[in-house]
């Protein structure tokens, strides 16, 4: 059989000579692909990586991984993962709309921040009417963090100065501004703790039928989700995005205002991370509680998952629900096995370290590729 | 070394590649080549993209090992594992984009890496007498205290070659050197070369311009799919061997011819009034530009690389309308040209990957850029009908005969001849009044050229303007009906199509003062004294 010769290309709708490969061997081929992907082989060097160090610490393995996936999944736990994994998707998207646009919003405690004292403040002090009572803080939330994501669009577009860099400036004063403000006007006075007292009855999530960590908040994120994946792929909008993601002067070429979707992009990011902020607040314990936003680390988890996800919009949910659950279970493994829960953001570092050295080497291979 | 006869056939070649075979993923980029350069000879190779010179340079220059075969030098094996061990057995290569340091003196580059050594310092004064004396060896002069970052082009490559022979090179490599160059530069290289070879030293010349090869070269080894299809001594082969060695095929004699008509109305379908444009550091672009071109008309603008071209096609196509500092206007009709990008104005770019493609979005979706919010067909008000997307690629991939797998791949997947269809596919079929082009032809093989050639006529005779750039004087002579001569940001000169030479369009792109023979552009500027004092200190009038 003789292969088609090097450089030449099949013409449309053609087929090689010779026949397409039999089905067992594209099966095979399938398989391959799934195994070599970068995320198995992140995940799976993470997890040899960990059990090497598991080992080396003296913990055994076949106790802590178990006990690992009872904290995360068994009865009681399963609430916690899901109560977790609302906010780490949420977050997850306020990384990833900017992403596909090709600007990297790395300030999404400070949007979350900012969201959420906008909401506990909103809930607090304007006259609720039953009904919009939720939605009100929700809305303004989201539009507060848009506004402080919205900040480095100009200083992208007109400085040059790169969203990577701002975001992250910005959030740090964003996330102590709230801080003063939950302390100070909005706190509970004569606690002496840094909260906000606790919101009217009125503007509580409601919680799922069931739980009472759980609330609507869950199939609002999910319906937002779906939302994006649809404008994603199917709309002028998605394609534009994407476009100017990939190649921000072919983008402009086509007459794609690349700037003003940047701003949209990273607004449109904040916007998520505000609203992840009002859902936290507005749920369980129904107060702003300083420092319980960022403290649990959702932007950083979400920032690995979507590059875990590795530019594949569909994969970021399933991302975020893995480390989501190595994230509780950590926690459930360190109550359990007594190994330190801290091994899991060591998981969840290694599988960026990898991801980032498999794009580097990829890219570097393209490049060589493209230069031979 | 003054022993062997140069040139001589019984004595070992200087360089020689024995059954090379290089392999890239699935792509066997050499199959068993070889090529043996004779002391003193000029060996030419020559080939379509793809047709494995860089990679076999590469190769020779300790770049890449090969997967089979050998290098010879002077007969003996030797092993190369890198550049360095290139260097050391007395290669030398010329990359086509320069590896210099802009901030340096000719001196420092040039001995960088194998610097004089005095009490424990750079011998400046060595550096600086061994640049003159190598210049002076091989008339290669160049100002050794010059800064290279103001050198123009042409006296660059001079400091690379001189940086090659500072290192001991016998066995130059040259990579596509006069790309960059005006003709007349070219001309000067080739002078150049040939002392070189004079003293017993090789070179080795890697081009895809034919008739390069055949004034300058010696030999010439023709590649196709990384095999050798051909060995030509150059004295006796002409242009259309080479062609067919290269192609496997005999090119179509006919071409696309130029129109006896003319163009058909007087009026504009593009006009630009007196444009002058300055960057953002203030400096002037474009001065003064006034042209304009007919419908059924394709206009050609010739120029050293930086003249103004791309400032004038980024005007013209709206994406950089003259700003507050600017002057003159760019006139579509009786309309200014839109802001953004104007949709009367199709546009291929020069740039495939910087401007003109997304390398890893689809056929499909590159297919689509520009179309996007286009009432009607495959998108909505918001959303985006894949199928309808898909489908109209399928419909354009058919009617320009594209080759791809399918429109789902990767457009970067594309060969580059492929890759220039799908923008020329993308942009003629919107059948806008105005056509902007720039290279039509850069990186694609000779057979797409051809094509590509004959689906710009084709617009030109279905009444769309037609403003090609290209730094091809050749391409430029066969397809436009005018051809404009830009220097440092002015038009300085205007032919018709067909009194055009290749030498009067050389020396207008060098400044010199020439006769304007078509009547539409003014003829003021031509005689400008800084443009040809600029030329002068820049050292080499052919």
């Amino acid at each position: 059989m003789t292969a088609p010769a090097p450089g030449t290309t099949v013409a449309p709708g053609g087929q090689p000579p010779g026949g397409g490969p039999e089905p067992g061997g594209r099966v095979l081929g399938w398989a391959r692909r799934i195994v070599l992907s970068t995320p198995v082989l992140a995940i799976g060097g993470a997890l040899v990586l960990t059990t090497l160090v598991m080992l080396a610490v003296g913990v055994d393995p076949s106790l802590a991984y178990p006990a690992l996936l009872r904290g995360a999944l068994a009865d009681g736990n399963l609430e916690y993962t899901i109560a977790a994994f609302v906010p780490t998707l949420g977050m997850a998207l306020a990384f990833a709309i900017p992403l596909r646009a090709g600007e990297f919003n790395l300030g999404g405690d400070g949007q979350m921040a900012i969201g959420g004292v906008t909401a506990a403040a909103i809930a607090l002090h304007l006259p609720m009417v039953a009904g919009v009572a939720v939605v009100l803080p929700l809305a303004a939330a989201a539009l507060a963090g848009g506004l402080v994501a919205g900040l480095s669009a100009p200083l992208r577009t007109r400085l040059g100065i790169p969203a990577i860099v701002t975001t992250l400036l910005i959030s740090t004063p964003a996330v102590a501004f709230a801080s003063y403000l939950v302390r100070f006007p909005l706190g509970e006075q004569g606690t002496g703790i840094a909260q906000t007292p606790p919101l009217p009855d009125a503007t509580h999530l409601p919680a799922l039928a069931g739980s009472s960590y759980v609330t609507i908040g869950l199939p609002l994120i999910v319906l937002l989700t779906v939302a994006w994946l649809y404008a994603d792929s199917r709309t002028v909008l998605g394609y534009e995005i994407r476009a100017t993601g990939q190649n921000r002067d072919f983008a402009r070429y086509g007459g794609v205002a690349v700037n003003r979707l940047a701003a949209v992009t990273l607004a449109g990011g904040g916007a998520f991370a505000g609203l992840v902020g009002a859902l936290i607040v507005l749920g369980p314990p129904y107060r702003y509680v300083d420092g319980a936003l960022t403290a649990p680390g959702y932007t950083f988890t979400a920032v690995a998952a979507v590059l875990l996800a590795t530019a594949r919009p569909i994969a970021v949910p399933f991302a975020v629900a893995l480390l989501t659950v190595l994230q509780v279970g950590g926690q459930g493994m360190e109550r359990e096995a007594g190994v330190p829960s801290q091994l899991t953001q060591i998981v969840q570092g290694l599988i960026i370290v990898i991801v980032a050295v498999f794009a580097t080497v990829r890219h570097l291979r393209a490049r060589r590729g493209a230069g031979a | 070394m003054s022993v062997t006869a140069t040139g001589d056939g019984s004595a070992a070649p200087a360089a020689e590649l024995v059954g090379v075979t290089k392999r890239f993923g699935p792509v066997l980029a050499n199959d068993g080549i070889d090529l043996a350069v004779a002391r003193g000879e000029i060996h030419a190779v020559v080939g379509e993209n793809g047709a494995g010179k860089s990679t076999l340079m590469s190769v020779l220059y300790g770049l890449h090992r090969p997967d089979a075969g050998h290098v010879l030098r002077d007969g003996k094996r030797i092993r190369l594992r890198s550049p360095a061990d290139a260097i050391a057995h007395g290669l030398g290569m010329v990359h086509q984009r320069f590896r210099l340091f802009p901030e340096l003196t000719v001196a420092e580059n040039v001995v960088l890496g194998a610097e004089p050594v005095h009490r424990g310092a750079v011998d400046r004064a060595a550096a600086r007498r061994a640049v003159e004396e190598l210049g002076e060896r091989y008339g290669l002069r160049a100002d050794p205290a010059a800064q290279v970052g103001t050198l123009p082009v042409g006296v660059r490559q001079r400091v690379e070659i001189l940086r090659a022979l500072y290192r001991g090179a016998e066995v130059l490599i040259l990579d596509e050197p006069t790309s960059v160059l005006t003709p007349g530069e070219a001309t000067r290289l080739f002078e150049v070369l040939r002392t070189v070879t004079g003293t017993g030293a090789s070179v080795l010349l890697v081009t895809h311009k034919l008739s390069e090869v055949l004034t300058a070269g010696d030999r010439v080894t023709v590649l196709r799919q990384g095999r050798v299809t051909g060995r030509f001594d150059t004295a006796g082969t002409t242009a259309a061997e080479l062609v067919q060695a290269m192609i496997g095929r005999a090119l179509g004699s006919t071409g696309p011819a130029r129109p006896t008509t003319g163009p058909r109305e007087e009026a504009y379908a593009l006009e630009v009034r007196d444009l002058s444009v300055s960057d953002r550091d203030g400096v002037a672009r474009l001065s003064g530009v006034s042209f304009g071109v007919r419908p059924g008309e394709i206009v050609g603008i010739a120029g050293v690389a930086g003249s103004g071209q791309r400032e004038l096609i980024d005007a013209v196509t709206g994406l950089n309308v003259p700003g507050q500092h600017d002057s003159g206007q760019v006139l579509l009709g009786d309309a200014p040209v839109r802001r953004g990008r104007d949709p009367e104005v199709a546009y291929v770019p020069e740039d495939r990957h910087g401007r003109g493609t997304a390398s890893e979005m689809s056929l499909a979706e590159n297919l689509l850029m520009g179309d996007q919010r286009r009432p009607g067909g495959h998108a909505g008000r918001i959303g985006l009908s894949r199928a309808a997307v898909r489908a109209r690629a399928r419909d354009l991939v058919e009617r320009f005969s594209i080759s791809a797998a399918s429109v789902d791949v990767p457009i970067g997947a594309l060969s580059g001849g492929n890759a220039q269809k799908a923008v020329l596919a993308r942009e003629l079929s919107r059948r806008t009044p105005v056509i902007v082009v720039e290279e039509p032809t850069q990186g694609v093989d000779v057979g797409a050229q051809e094509r590509i050639h004959t689906l710009l006529a084709e617009a030109r005779d279905r009444g769309q303007a037609v403003l090609v750039q290209s730094s091809e004087l050749s391409e430029l002579r066969a397809l436009s009906d005018r051809i404009l001569v830009m220097f440092e940001g002015r038009v300085v000169a205007e032919y018709s199509g067909d009194e055009a030479t290749e030498s009067l369009l050389g020396q207008a792109m060098t400044g010199a003062p020439v006769k304007t023979t078509a009547g539409d552009t003014t003829g003021d500027t031509t005689g400008d004294t800084t443009g040809n004092t600029t030329v002068a200190t820049s050292g080499d009038p052919a």
